[in-house]
């Protein structure tokens, strides 16, 4: 049982820093950052609106490199990754057009405009949302793996391109306005502390998806009625014994 | 190789030019597509060129790109696809086979589609015509490196079709908004660095995408 417990500490180590942080970055953005002029107290969901927005844009990149490592050594451990970073960035991308609506609402006075920014989010929650959606058609996990991989290299390449051609349009979107010294360090401390969350959703959600694929795997083998290969992968995975 | 290339080329036309079965129906929504944006068209001359470049390009894709993810759905549905697998060629051979019969296509909506805008709606599409060739050349070249490869991905998972179209527009969106920007300009005889920039958009993507799908469909259709 110690020993058990010994090897959860990391985590729970990890989850504690993370929501301490998180906690803190909140406290700054609704506290401590200085109240913008002329927009007033809405200005502050600019803190959370851009560190998710960066989340989702960082959950694209990995899914695209995870992809690539996928159809490079065909292993499913990278699909699991690339598909967590799809679930989580896709999490992310629908925050980022949740929070920027309101914003909008607030600061222009529509919940929305085909403003470049706008558009070029949109475009990204879509691909993400095509992704999830046809990962969820494919049942055959190698399959699976390779044609999601395929499309996630395809909207790796693609987005660079979308940003490109939405921005050469005139917008009303702020780029990088100026900022008291205390608001830039309060946006900073969001960025890391939602990074760092999202880097916690990231390995979770793998851990799941890991033990789903091995379930999958003992089921198969006890349908076979054969002697599992897999028993001593098993505590490895689930250090206390048990599914949680 | 390019005998082997030709005969794949040949298959689908003649298959096609028999069977009657996407082309037809391709280019008749493309008029029925151009005809309904058409009478839209009202106005001053500025006004009807700034509009038509974007109509022109939704009708072409409409109309081209959803008919496209057709081609290896008919390849399954005759039972002709393992016997191509089979077919003693590289597989990015039969990707650029199915990219070509694709492109000839589009080619073919394209030229129903500006004829008819220009009839209908009377845009200066002639005044510049090496200039809306190059831009309706890259960007069939876009958009058919994009709707081939994923009707590839159809072809290894017919589970999953109509979720296609749904990727097909946002990985689509550069290049329609570069070719469409690019025939707006041309309609509006302006030029420049402008000009050139979105162009430039549409070789780079054209580029990418091609040499995308050669590698991609390879890992796509593997065993």
């Amino acid at each position: 049982m110690h020993h058990q417990n010994r090897k959860k500490l990391p985590i729970h180590f990890g989850t504690g820093i993370v929501a301490s942080l998180l906690v803190t970055a909140l406290f700054m953005a609704m506290r401590l950052a200085p109240t913008e002029q002329s927009m007033g107290p809405v200005q502050r969901i600019l803190y959370i609106h851009v560190s998710v927005a960066w989340s989702g844009l960082l959950g694209f990149a990995l899914m695209g490199v995870c992809a690539m490592l996928y159809l490079f050594h065909r292993n499913l451990a990278w699909d699991q990754w690339s598909q967590a970073a799809n679930e989580v960035g896709w999490l992310c991308s629908s925050l980022t057009l949740l929070t920027g609506s309101f914003w909008a609402h607030a600061a222009w006075g529509t919940w929305w405009t085909w403003d470049p920014r706008l558009t070029s989010s949109l475009l990204l929650w879509a691909l993400y949302t095509g992704c999830l959606i046809v990962r969820g058609s494919i049942h055959e996990s190698h399959l699976r793996a390779r044609i999601t991989s395929s499309l996630a290299i395809l909207g790796l390449l693609d987005l660079p391109l979308v940003i490109m051609a939405t921005r050469w349009f005139r917008g009303m979107h702020p780029v990088a306005p100026e900022m008291e010294p205390m608001m830039l360090l309060t946006l900073l401390w969001n960025l890391v502390g939602f990074s760092l969350f999202f880097g916690l959703l990231l390995t979770r959600r793998r851990r799941q998806l890991q033990a789903e694929g091995l379930l999958g795997e003992l089921e198969l083998e006890a349908l076979a009625g054969r002697k599992s290969s897999l028993n001593n992968r098993v505590p490895s995975l689930f250090p206390d014994g048990g599914l949680r | 190789m390019l005998t082997k290339f030709y005969w794949m080329v040949t298959k689908d036309l003649v298959s096609e030019f028999r069977a009657r079965q996407a082309w037809p129906a391709m280019l008749m929504l493309g008029v029925l597509v151009s005809f309904l944006f058409s009478t839209q068209l009202e106005g001053s001359a500025e006004q009807r060129s700034s509009l038509a470049g974007m109509l022109i390009w939704l009708a072409i894709y409409f109309a081209g790109v959803l008919a496209q993810h057709r081609t290896f759905a008919m390849e399954q549905e005759e039972g002709c696809w393992d016997a191509l697998r089979m077919y003693p060629v590289d597989t990015s051979w039969i990707y650029l086979a199915k990219f070509t019969v694709n492109f000839l296509a589009l080619a073919a909506l394209q030229a129903v589609v500006l004829s008819l805008f220009v009839i209908f709606s009377n845009v200066p599409m002639l005044d510049h015509p090496l200039r809306i060739l190059t831009i309706a050349g890259l960007g069939n070249l876009g958009l058919t490196s994009v709707s081939t490869l994923l009707g590839g991905v159809w072809a290894v998972n017919r589970q999953g079709p109509s979720m296609l179209a749904f990727l097909t527009l946002p990985l689509a969106i550069p290049v329609l908004l570069g070719a469409s920007e690019a025939t707006r300009m041309t309609l509006g005889h302006e030029s420049g660095p402008l000009w050139w920039r979105w162009l430039g958009l549409l070789v780079v993507f054209a580029i990418v995408f091609v040499a995308a799908g050669i590698v991609l469909f390879e890992l796509l259709i593997e065993e």
